[in-house]
């Protein structure tokens, strides 16, 4: 387990997204541009620019099969593109929000996408063969707050979300004309587009970072209150449970395999979660190796400093070891690690690559090569 | 989400506060038997978060205090303390750490360090963004 290659692109990176041959990367630096670059021998050089939003752009996909890649941003608007002639070529998708659009994705089809908005609501746009252009219909009911996530079920009807109101739901996306009704799945009732299927109040604070398991059984998300929330068997009776762990919050997550999470956050450091034989999840380490540091510094310079002001105020307490401020996050990122994206080949159902993105601007590729032995345990 | 579905209404705070009396008698004669873990512990069971009454709070308030004030082996009472205690007893420390106070502040502040070694910050972040279940 360990990391492969890491590349600091920019200041501050705000999404990114994967080419279908793993070769190109494109992200956003925290500007109202997207930046393309490609790899090769070991150096990154940057193809394209796409410059077409007038705000940041806060989310970025890129389609594995039609090879088209959506970014939706601040400026309320959403523009697909696609490579024509070696050039990217942007197709405005008209939203209808009146407030940002906080992210997206492609469904597993890539017929559709999603697109999560500070106007409380979501937009699913689908493409209109006869007028040539995307058309977005909105589920404008039950969100009490900004959409934060978006993630789809394999069977691209489904849609989970989550949003700063701390719940998390599940929707169904059902299009007549886009999407196929399965004569033996799902009774005609959960068929209507923008039908809420689930509402998950287990968290008491903003959530964000939403993820189906591979087969769709599973959900996880995270709140802002350092917890995680996994629910198994989503449906009409689902098991969920609560994960509260000892550090800062986490933004996303990925499912490794049905069994297996990794949490990134505020730590920039990303966690593994496991679920063992009787399904119960639990935190099991941190995938950088933690240097078994003294409990006094175990937090970052800059945690320490400010603890020795707090505890300074009461007269009784003995001086801290804060000469030791070492830089102990001592990892891959500096700073909040923002977005985590799989980098598996779609029909293999565990990721053995996956790729992260964050605030101080850098983008690390981790690959799960030896974790079986290492974990000691079956993922 | 003022009295409806889970919280306790009005009629039901007189019951509460009698609970509360009650327990404070038996932490006055557990700190009597110099047992102040044992104190803290009975003050921290049966918190009643749930309820929106300022008077409920402010009760289990006063006897968690009594019991906080009296405790002076703060490694000894965290590791009798069971981890799900943790979360309330830090609302609690942040509650007394509010009085400004001096004497309860200095309490609050040694026994802040020391839980959030053990619990980390994530235990602070559980009680900065629970606005639901105050103390």
């Amino acid at each position: 387990m360990a990391v492969v290659d890491v590349h600091r692109f920019a200041e501050s990176i705000t999404c990114h997204a994967w080419s279908p041959d793993h070769s190109m990367v494109a992200f956003c630096p925290n500007n109202n541009e997207v930046h393309i670059y490609k790899s090769s021998q070991d150096q990154w050089e940057r193809l394209h620019v796409l410059e077409k939003h007038d705000q940041i752009v806060s989310g970025i996909d890129w389609s594995s099969k039609s090879n088209k890649i959506v970014t939706v941003s601040h400026d309320r608007n959403s523009y697909v593109w696609s490579l024509e002639g070696g050039e990217w070529v942007p197709t405005l998708v008209i939203l209808r929000l009146n407030r940002a659009a906080l992210c997206v994705q492609w469904s597993p089809k890539e017929n559709k996408f999603a697109v999560g908005s500070g106007a409380k609501t979501v937009c699913i746009c689908y493409y209109e063969q006869e007028n040539n252009w995307w058309v977005s219909k909105l589920i404008r009911k039950r969100h009490e707050s900004s959409v934060t996530n978006v993630a789809w079920h394999p069977n691209n009807i489904l849609l989970a979300t989550t949003s700063t109101d701390g719940k998390c739901r599940v929707f169904s996306t059902f299009i007549k004309g886009v999407d196929t009704k399965d004569p033996k799945a799902g009774s005609p009732a959960e068929s209507k587009f923008g039908e809420q299927i689930l509402q998950l109040d287990l968290s008491y604070s903003w959530a964000f970072g939403v993820k189906w398991s591979p087969s769709g059984n599973t959900l996880a998300y995270v709140g802002h209150s350092s917890m995680i929330y996994f629910v198994d068997d989503v449906g009409p009776s689902p098991l969920a449970q609560s994960v509260a762990f000892r550090d800062l919050p986490l933004r996303d997550v990925l499912f490794i395999s049905e069994k297996m999470v990794i949490g990134v956050g505020y730590d920039s450091n990303p966690m593994v979660f496991a679920a063992d034989d009787t399904g119960i999840w639990s935190f099991i380490r941190y995938i950088g190796e933690k240097k078994a540091v003294s409990s006094g510094s175990s937090y970052s310079s800059q945690f320490s400093e400010a603890f020795t002001k707090f505890y300074g105020q009461s007269k009784a307490t003995t001086a801290n070891e804060a000469s030791e401020s070492s830089k102990s996050r001592g990892g891959v990122h500096d700073n909040c690690i923002n977005s985590i994206v799989p980098l598996s080949k779609a029909e293999s159902p565990k990721v053995m690559r996956f790729s992260t993105s964050g605030l101080d601007g850098k983008i690390a590729i981790w690959d799960l090569e030896n974790m079986e032995e290492e974990l000691g345990h079956q993922f | 989400m003022a009295g409806a579905g889970g919280f306790v209404e009005a009629d039901n705070a007189e019951a509460i506060i009698a609970r509360i009396e009650t327990k404070s008698s038996k932490i006055e004669s557990l700190l009597k038997q110099y047992k102040p873990v044992e104190a803290l512990k009975t003050a921290l069971e049966g918190s009643p978060p749930k309820t929106l009454d300022e008077r409920c709070k402010s009760a289990n308030w006063i006897v968690v205090h009594r019991a906080l004030m009296a405790i002076k082996d703060i490694e000894g009472m965290l590791n009798a303390l069971d981890v799900e205690y943790y979360d309330i007893l830090m609302k609690y420390l942040y509650r007394g750490l509010s009085t400004g106070d001096r004497p309860t502040c200095d309490q609050c502040l040694k026994i802040h360090e020391k839980l959030t070694e053990r619990a980390g910050l994530g235990c602070i972040l559980r009680c900065l963004t629970d606005t639901i279940n105050t103390v």
